[in-house]
């Protein structure tokens, strides 16, 4: 179909311009790359993602089994390299069923508060007026309520499983995505091009996720990656209550508490799960910050 | 002392408190109350017995009419009564227990405010020096670290391995003698609380010390002469302060998540212990008592932040 070719920004500017642009994602990953502490954060993250992938297909010993002729509360051996557990079970293979767990209920927590945060953010910040003020109300009520403790009450009420404790935590972490997105919404939809943009007729829906959204994606990406270890936080403290994922599901949480249980018989068992606990809180931690400095430079601390 | 603008904002912070305390715990009481299983499940108690032991209770009316009685009981102080521990008086009880958290919670305070701003102060003095590193390491080390970990290590070292340094203080499984305990018995659980929030005062203390730093007046005081030590306290610090009473609000919020955990590990009688027993045990009114003190203890506390601000810098008004 011959068509009629707009001519290129070169061609208006009478000339090729001097910088070639560059995307958001480019721009903020390269400037990632130099930061070592993020860059290494994301290696480790990226390993303990394989191991998460491999554990779907394959584990040492099916990490649920009550292993025969096995010895419990067994320190590390060729055998069993992280040792075992007061059943039996062997530690790597739950070690690595808890970094699964870990990992689906960090991503998945984040992705229900991007969902949730952002369109009701989006939707406070760009139609103020009574939706504004109905939203607003809600969190200024509910602001600084412990989400653990919120967590805990509608996780029992809702039933016991990986969905479910998702939705349990994100409860409450929403909110602090629509506070930021609101904010930004606020700010974004002043700028001349949001006026440009409804004087050509677009409807408010390609306004809101076609202009305002990508606008305010930076702040947006660093505050996901922060809800990622709170998540996990949150699951390995509910697990090591006992009030988490419902055995024999293995979670760092509850080995941890299996682990403090057997203490003085064997302090190993207690040890990994500390470990893989806070090296990965850590790297998502630093993660969170080398994303704020690449993507988000106004609000670097 | 306060003006009358502060007096008008101190008047809506307390009505947006009261319509807090009204909503949380009407969400609480509905979602507790649809947990499975009732109050008296343990007992093992049936049939008709069962249906006078909740009339007793007046747990056989519609909810809303439970909620209401609840509310009325409650603005006179009256939280009801235990299931668990049939009529026992759950506002005295909740009282003791707030006093207790609020020892933990008030020493893990200042040792937060305390370690954090001095670590703070250290690491933007010698900004980007090996103390600089090894100080903020350690904050990303402290929020990162979960308090369950620390606090299991914590008695593992202690109790396994140098039961002598501590002349056995801290025993395993850790229990806690008395309603609150002894000194020595407060200290580990009180420095693994404070250590955890500890990060976030180091980070935010650096960060304004080092802006204050860059100011004209610091340069002012140390061209007039005076001493490194005396510019840095009692020029800079007061005004690095700042920010750090700004996150105080936020900082409430994370001893009292953490204490939750530490006081079941630790075996301290407070909140945190009494809140996790108590929906395990399906006792519905202590956990709404226990969630209404919690949500209100937040409310003033970011209230009486907010009014120190104005206290701590007199250009901000409400």
């Amino acid at each position: 179909m011959a068509a009629v070719v707009a001519p290129s920004f070169e061609e208006y500017a009478g000339g090729t311009v001097a910088r070639a642009q560059v995307g958001l994602w480019r721009d903020g990953f390269r400037r990632l790359r130099r930061n070592r502490l993020a860059l290494a954060a994301l290696i480790y993250l990226a390993v303990l993602l394989l191991v998460a992938v491999v554990a779907v297909f394959w584990t040492p010993y099916n990490p649920a089994t009550i292993l025969p002729n096995v010895l419990t509360y067994l320190g590390p051996s060729a055998a069993h390299p992280l040792g075992t557990d007061e059943l039996g079970r062997d530690l790597l293979s739950r070690m690595m069923q808890g970094a699964q767990i870990s990992l689906i209920v960090g991503v998945g927590t984040s992705a229900i508060v991007l969902t949730v945060g952002v369109t009701v953010g989006l939707v406070a910040g760009y139609f103020r007026g009574w939706i504004d003020n109905v939203i607003s109300v809600f969190i200024n009520v509910f602001y600084g309520i412990p989400g653990i403790l919120v967590a805990i009450i509608l996780y029992l009420v809702l039933g016991r499983g990986l969905g479910n404790i998702m939705i349990a935590i994100s409860a409450t972490a929403w909110m602090d995505m629509a506070r930021l997105v609101r904010g930004q919404a606020f700010s974004i939809r002043e700028r001349e091009y949001i006026e440009a943009a409804r004087a050509s007729g677009a409807k408010s829906g390609k306004i809101l996720f076609g202009h305002i959204l990508p606008n305010a994606l930076g702040p947006i990406i660093v505050q996901a990656t922060f809800v990622i270890p709170i998540a996990i936080l949150t699951e390995a403290f509910l697990s090591y209550l006992g009030l988490g994922i419902p055995e024999p599901l293995a979670s760092w949480g509850s080995i941890a508490s299996e682990g403090y249980a057997a203490l003085p018989l064997e302090p190993y068992m207690m040890l990994w799960p500390a470990l893989a606990l806070s090296i990965t809180l850590l790297a998502f931690n630093f993660l969170g910050d080398g994303l704020r400095d690449a993507f988000d430079p106004r609000q670097r601390r | 002392m306060f003006t009358r603008g502060t007096l008008l904002y101190i008047a809506q912070r307390l009505v947006l408190i009261l319509f807090t305390l009204i909503a949380v715990s009407f969400l609480v009481f509905i979602t507790v109350h649809s947990l499975p299983g009732d109050a008296f499940e343990s007992d093992r108690v049936h049939g008709q017995a069962l249906q006078l032991l909740l009339h007793e209770y007046g747990l056989d009316r519609p909810i809303l009419v439970q909620y209401w009685s609840f509310l009325v009981n409650a603005v006179q102080g009256n939280l009801g009564v235990s299931f668990q521990v049939r009529g026992l008086p759950i506002t005295p009880l909740v009282m003791r227990e707030l006093s207790v958290s609020a020892e933990l919670g008030g020493t893990a305070l200042l040792i937060t405010i305390g370690l954090g701003t001095t670590f703070g102060v250290l690491a933007a003095m010698r900004q980007n020096s090996w103390v600089d590193y090894t100080l903020t390491s350690i904050a990303v080390i402290g929020y990162s670290v979960p308090s369950f970990v620390l606090a299991g290590l914590g008695v593992l070292i202690f109790s396994y391995f140098l039961p002598n340094l501590t002349n056995g203080v801290i025993s395993y499984p850790a229990i806690w003698s008395g309603t609150y305990g002894t000194l020595a018995e407060l200290s580990l659980p009180a420095i693994i609380l404070g250590f955890y929030t500890s990060g976030q005062v180091t980070r935010i203390t650096r960060a304004a010390m080092l802006e204050v730093l860059q100011q004209d007046y610091i340069r002012t005081a140390r061209a007039k002469g005076l001493k490194s030590r005396v510019v840095t306290i009692r020029h800079a610090l007061r005004n690095a302060l700042i920010p750090v009473i700004s996150i105080l609000g936020p900082l409430v919020i994370s001893i009292i998540t953490g204490s939750v955990i530490i006081e079941n590990i630790f075996g301290i009688p407070g909140l945190g212990k009494e809140f996790v027993e108590s929906i395990l045990a399906a006792d519905y009114n202590v956990t709404v008592a226990v969630f209404t003190v919690y949500a209100l203890l937040i409310g003033v506390a970011n209230l009486v932040v907010d009014l120190l601000y104005t206290v701590v810098d007199p250009r901000i008004r409400y």
